[in-house]
């Protein structure tokens, strides 16, 4: 038995639930991008108090870029997810596209870090004294092992399908 | 592959079944028609020992190798 029909089921909803969430997350940031440069007095005013091409817009743009380009990565990585546990539900996760979803996977999160740290530097270049883009920043070590153990299960995973694949032609 | 199995020469040449031999050497059809139709990709020594016991010959007898054949993408 793989795993519990109810824990595979919940599992599921969640991941659809957040698949759903980072489309609306995409939506929501290129808006705000789009509106920073339609009306730019706005998110000046906002930031600031006070209008004017601050640092702190160019950086808070660059910072909607950069959740621009996590949107994506999230919405792949939650979706490869889900079809790797769909094939748990169906009883045979162990075949090689489970192994190729895992590289994706192991692949988007190291993009969403290599983000991670742009969106570090773009805070520490364009944050004023009075005002911080993103004050709570610090580097993600847990997020940079998650890299290293995805990449490695990816391989791992990759050389149990081709062996069991050629066990299965085996007479 | 360039691995060609005979054993359908083999089977031919002693009047015998597919199934007459599954039954001998206890390996199940599905399993020897793979071997016969040459999409098996390794066989046991195990295998080999029953085959040959059972149609009293040599494993170069069941195997040969044809180097213009192209060998087929494992993935």
């Amino acid at each position: 038995m793989l795993a519990r029909p109810g824990l595979l089921s919940t599992t599921r909803l969640a991941l659809r639930v957040l698949a759903g969430l980072t489309i609306v997350y995409g939506i929501g940031v290129a808006l705000f991008l789009a509106a920073s440069l339609i009306a730019p007095a706005w998110l000046e005013l906002a930031l600031s108090g006070h209008e004017g091409i601050t640092s702190l817009t160019t950086g808070m743009r660059l910072m909607a870029l950069i959740g621009l380009a996590d949107a994506p990565l999230g919405y792949i990585f939650l979706t490869r997810l889900l079809a790797m546990v769909d094939s748990v539900r169906g009883g045979d996760p162990f075949i090689p596209e489970n192994a190729r979803r895992l590289m994706v996977i192991a692949r988007t999160m190291l993009g969403i870090q290599l983000l991670n740290l742009a969106e570090g530097a773009i805070s520490a270049a364009f944050s004023t004294p009075g005002n911080q883009l993103d004050a709570g920043w610090e580097p993600s070590i847990d997020g940079w092992l998650a890299v290293l153990l995805l990449f490695v299960l990816a391989r791992v995973f990759h050389h149990g399908t081709q062996m069991r694949a050629d066990l299965a032609g085996t007479v | 592959m360039a691995v060609l199995v005979k054993l359908d020469d083999l089977l031919h040449a002693r009047r015998m079944t597919l199934s007459e031999l599954a039954d001998k050497v206890d390996i199940t059809l599905a399993n020897l028609s793979i071997l016969k139709t040459g999409k098996a990709k390794a066989i046991r020594f195990s295998t080999l020992d029953a085959i040959c016991t059972a149609l009293e010959c040599q494993p170069g007898d069941l195997l040969g190798h044809e180097p213009s054949i192209p060998q087929e993408d494992e993935e």
